[in-house]
């Protein structure tokens, strides 16, 4: 019994020590960016360096803030991110409502057209939406990026809180249906305090993606004023020197941050508010 | 019975009114650009052709698959091979990683897992960034140093094709594990344990317990995350394109999924025409591969 209990805790400890091992190879590209961010002697070149600093210094960080207009990259980021939120949700809700509750001719065409849409990578008709956007005098502006982020959101937001709403029984908007409550406060009252969970998590999805997406921001902006904090990021470390890198670390987990705060703080709702799509495989 | 009818008429007309403005929404933005896709495809619009182009028919299309130097079939070659090798890797690390997590009297468990889906929360491109600028750079990249510091002469990992495939490769996995180990972990806590100690009863070991018990048990639980993450690796295209092929930046490798093959035909020479039929093929290979793995809205099923 006691060698048995002796294999059981040297099993252990060779667990522990594996899992040791994997999560600190995880965290070395952000620790050695971290580490350079706040050198005070950036050594990169000689073979000196270690991961805990001689000299700490905030200086890469005044830089961020001071050299590259940062803060008004963060104001597009921001504004752009809200738009489409409050775009994508504003018309993905009643329509994912509608599809999840209501049958009528044509539906189930559409439910199947989406799939195919939602695996379409937006990225593919670039070339088409630049040559549409561009006589009406939007390229090279916000609203310009907000229709593209939208669109590809919209189908996404659909798709998902769908999904969900699938889940919530009937019977409750049911009784509520026979208490002579009209449509629109029965989805006020009763189904968005439920769906609050999806609402929250496609939320945030459409957030990260409008805050982490680069491609369209870099073709369809010019000047670094229009940047959004991905394009910013993106050109910053498009002079790739090693006099650029450590400040660009400090932009890159400054960037990060938010990202990280929200994705922690919704982690448990993760699970229950993504529905995988509502797809089977 | 015809009032029934009217409110029949009365209840569509009210589930259009509210889809609607969903609907044209993506009509506008997503579904009118692909059919102007299709229609820019038919021509030989590029960056001297930009107003003044005509139709010409099929021509990118053959170009495209009739052609094989034109590369569009040995980047579809190279994304077939780079989804299995990426599926293949992360399935078995993550399914490792899972039962290690899962391994009885584990103190730390949530610990571990919170570090080990940390890549997961930050932004993608960051990391891609963050791992070509500091790890792999041939200057000043962490991995040289080490080199240097082992007493061999820097490398430069994203010069040649297969060592920059392989750094690709370990980027992908780094972004995509944390999602896979999440949901391996969670079907291997839902399988019932009383198996298992049958299973052991009748002096089954490692392999058989897994290959009997847990692979079939977690197997349609994680089916639908993992067709998600087959198409994901499918049309991966950051981790290739912001590793070696900047605009301005290319490291020298030259390896091409299908999307950074559209994506450098469209903005980088400017074929506009020819991209734009690569694009058509490419969501062509889409719908039929969603097709053969059946996806379908969860209630036909």
């Amino acid at each position: 019994m006691r060698r048995r209990k002796g294999k059981q805790n040297l099993k252990l400890l060779l667990v522990n020590l594996v899992l040791i091992l994997v999560c600190f190879v995880t965290f070395v590209p952000i620790l050695y960016a971290f580490s350079v961010s706040i050198n005070e002697q950036n050594s990169l070149l000689g073979s000196d360096f270690s991961f805990i600093p001689k000299q700490v210094t905030l200086e890469n960080y005044r830089k961020v803030f001071t050299e590259e207009p940062v803060l008004m990259w963060f104001r597009n980021s921001l504004l752009l991110a809200v738009s489409t939120v409050v775009i994508s949700l504003g018309t993905g809700v009643p329509a994912a409502y509608i599809f999840s509750r209501r049958k009528f001719p044509g539906r189930n065409v559409i439910l199947q057209l989406l799939i195919l849409l939602y695996a379409f990578p937006s990225l593919l008709s670039m070339t088409a939406l630049y040559k549409l956007l561009s006589p009406m005098g939007l390229i090279n502006t916000k609203v310009g990026l907000i229709i593209v982020y939208t669109g590809t959101m919209a189908v996404f937001a659909l798709w998902n809180m769908k999904g969900y709403f699938d889940t919530i029984p009937i019977e409750i908007e049911e009784s509520a249906m026979i208490d002579g409550a009209d449509p629109i406060r029965i989805v006020l009252k009763i189904v968005i305090p439920l769906a609050k969970p999806t609402i929250a998590v496609t939320a945030m999805m459409v957030l990260i993606y409008v805050w982490n997406e680069y491609i369209f921001a870099i073709n369809f902006m010019t000047g670094e004023s229009t940047y959004t904090l991905a394009a910013g990021l993106y050109s910053l470390q498009a002079n790739e020197t090693s006099g650029s890198w450590p400040v660009f670390s400090a932009a890159s987990l400054l960037v990060s941050l938010p990202i990280l705060i929200i994705f922690f703080a919704m982690q448990r709702n993760m699970a229950s508010g993504l529905t995988s799509g509502g797809v089977k495989g | 019975m015809k009032k029934s009818d009217k409110k029949k008429k009365n209840g569509i007309l009210v589930s259009y009114l509210w889809s609607a403005p969903s609907l044209i929404l993506i009509s506008l933005i997503v579904i009118f650009p692909i059919l102007y896709t299709g229609y820019i495809s038919l021509t030989n619009m590029n960056v001297y052709h930009w107003f003044n182009y005509d139709l010409i028919g099929l021509q990118n299309y053959k170009e495209a698959l009739l052609v094989f130097d034109s590369g569009f079939l040995s980047a579809l070659m190279l994304t077939i091979i780079w989804t299995a090798v990426n599926m293949i890797v992360q399935l078995v690390i993550a399914y490792v990683l899972a039962s290690l997590l899962n391994t009885k009297g584990l103190k730390l468990r949530n610990g571990y897992r919170t570090l080990l889906i940390f890549p997961w929360a930050m932004p993608g491109y960051v990391s891609i960034l963050l791992w070509k600028t500091g790890m792999f750079n041939s200057q000043f990249g962490l991995l040289n140093q080490w080199m240097e510091r082992l007493g061999f002469s820097p490398v430069k990992w994203l010069a040649d094709d297969l060592s920059a495939f392989i750094c690709c490769t370990i980027v992908n996995l780094w972004l995509a594990l944390p999602f896979m180990i999440t949901i391996i972990d969670g079907a291997l806590q839902s399988v019932d344990q009383s198996f298992y100690e049958s299973a052991l009863l009748d002096g089954a070991g490692w392999l058989k317990r897994t290959w009997y018990i847990t692979i079939p048990s977690i197997k349609p639980i994680i089916a639908p995350s993992v067709v998600i993450t087959i198409f994901t690796t499918f049309k991966q295209f950051d981790v290739i394109y912001l590793m070696t092929q900047q605009a301005g930046a290319k490291t020298g490798a030259h390896i091409h999924t299908i999307l950074t093959y559209a994506y450098e035909n469209a903005f980088i020479t400017n074929n506009y025409g020819y991209s734009s039929a690569v694009s058509m093929i490419i969501f062509v290979l889409l719908i039929i591969f969603s097709y053969a793995i059946n996806i379908k809205p969860k209630e036909e099923s």
